[in-house]
């Protein structure tokens, strides 16, 4: 079982900004679409060393959680 | 580390999502509700304010389904008076207006005060989002910096 954590700083001025950690190739890019569903619009992104390791087979169900609403 | 975004906040809510918001930020920043004024209020019955400044909250749409022609909330801090209400184009504008202060000072009252609704709206909208996708809350606080994180975990198979 993958743990996926998300945490996110919401500035006094608005401005936000999304670490998301655990998930790895597209599933961490499904929790950055969605996150900018949510909030707005992306100003500026980083994908570190963990977005290339291996995708792992939790993907499908996040996928399907996070599209099923 | 996976991903690090920085986001802009889109600010689109009906007239009571924002009402929530101001509220919020009304309470963060020690204004008092006067009153939620249904009409456009005529000029004299504005606080006799010698200067007057109209801010607009970037990237903003109320969505006028829930809101009557003109509506808008009436905030109070000692001589300083602050209305948020929908322009003709949609936006959520925040007007400052109060004696004794120049139109630079009311301009950052107002800016502050529409920067801390944008904050109100956001965690109001991420906080229903995440509990929705049935993420569980690690840690939520304020920091000294005034902003607020917000740290949750989620399992899946």
């Amino acid at each position: 079982m993958a743990q996926h954590e998300v945490e996110i700083r919401i500035g006094k001025d608005g401005q936000v900004k999304v670490h998301v950690k655990g998930a790895k190739g597209k599933a961490c890019l499904e929790y950055a679409q969605w996150l900018t569903q949510v909030i707005g619009q992306v100003k500026d992104r980083q994908l570190t060393s963990e977005y290339y390791e291996p995708e792992a087979k939790s993907r499908i169900n996040l996928h399907q959680d996070l599209t099923d609403k | 580390m996976s991903t690090v975004l920085i986001l802009t906040p889109v600010i689109i809510g009906s007239w009571p999502a924002i009402t929530a918001a101001v509220a919020g930020a009304a309470a963060a920043l020690g204004f008092v509700t006067k009153q939620a004024v249904e009409g456009m209020v005529s000029q004299n019955q504005r606080v006799e304010a010698k200067q007057e400044v109209e801010v607009e909250l970037q990237q903003s749409e109320v969505v006028a389904t829930q809101m009557k022609a003109g509506q808008e909330i009436v905030l109070s801090k000692g001589n300083v008076e602050i209305r948020v209400r929908r322009d003709e184009r949609g936006r959520c504008v925040v007007c400052a207006a109060g004696k004794g202060l120049t139109k630079v000072e009311l301009k950052q009252i107002a800016e502050q005060f529409a920067q801390r609704v944008t904050q109100c709206f956001v965690y109001d909208k991420v906080m229903r989002e995440l509990k929705a996708k049935n993420f569980n809350m690690v840690n939520e606080e304020v920091m000294a910096d005034q902003s607020i994180r917000i740290h949750v975990r989620r399992f899946v198979e």
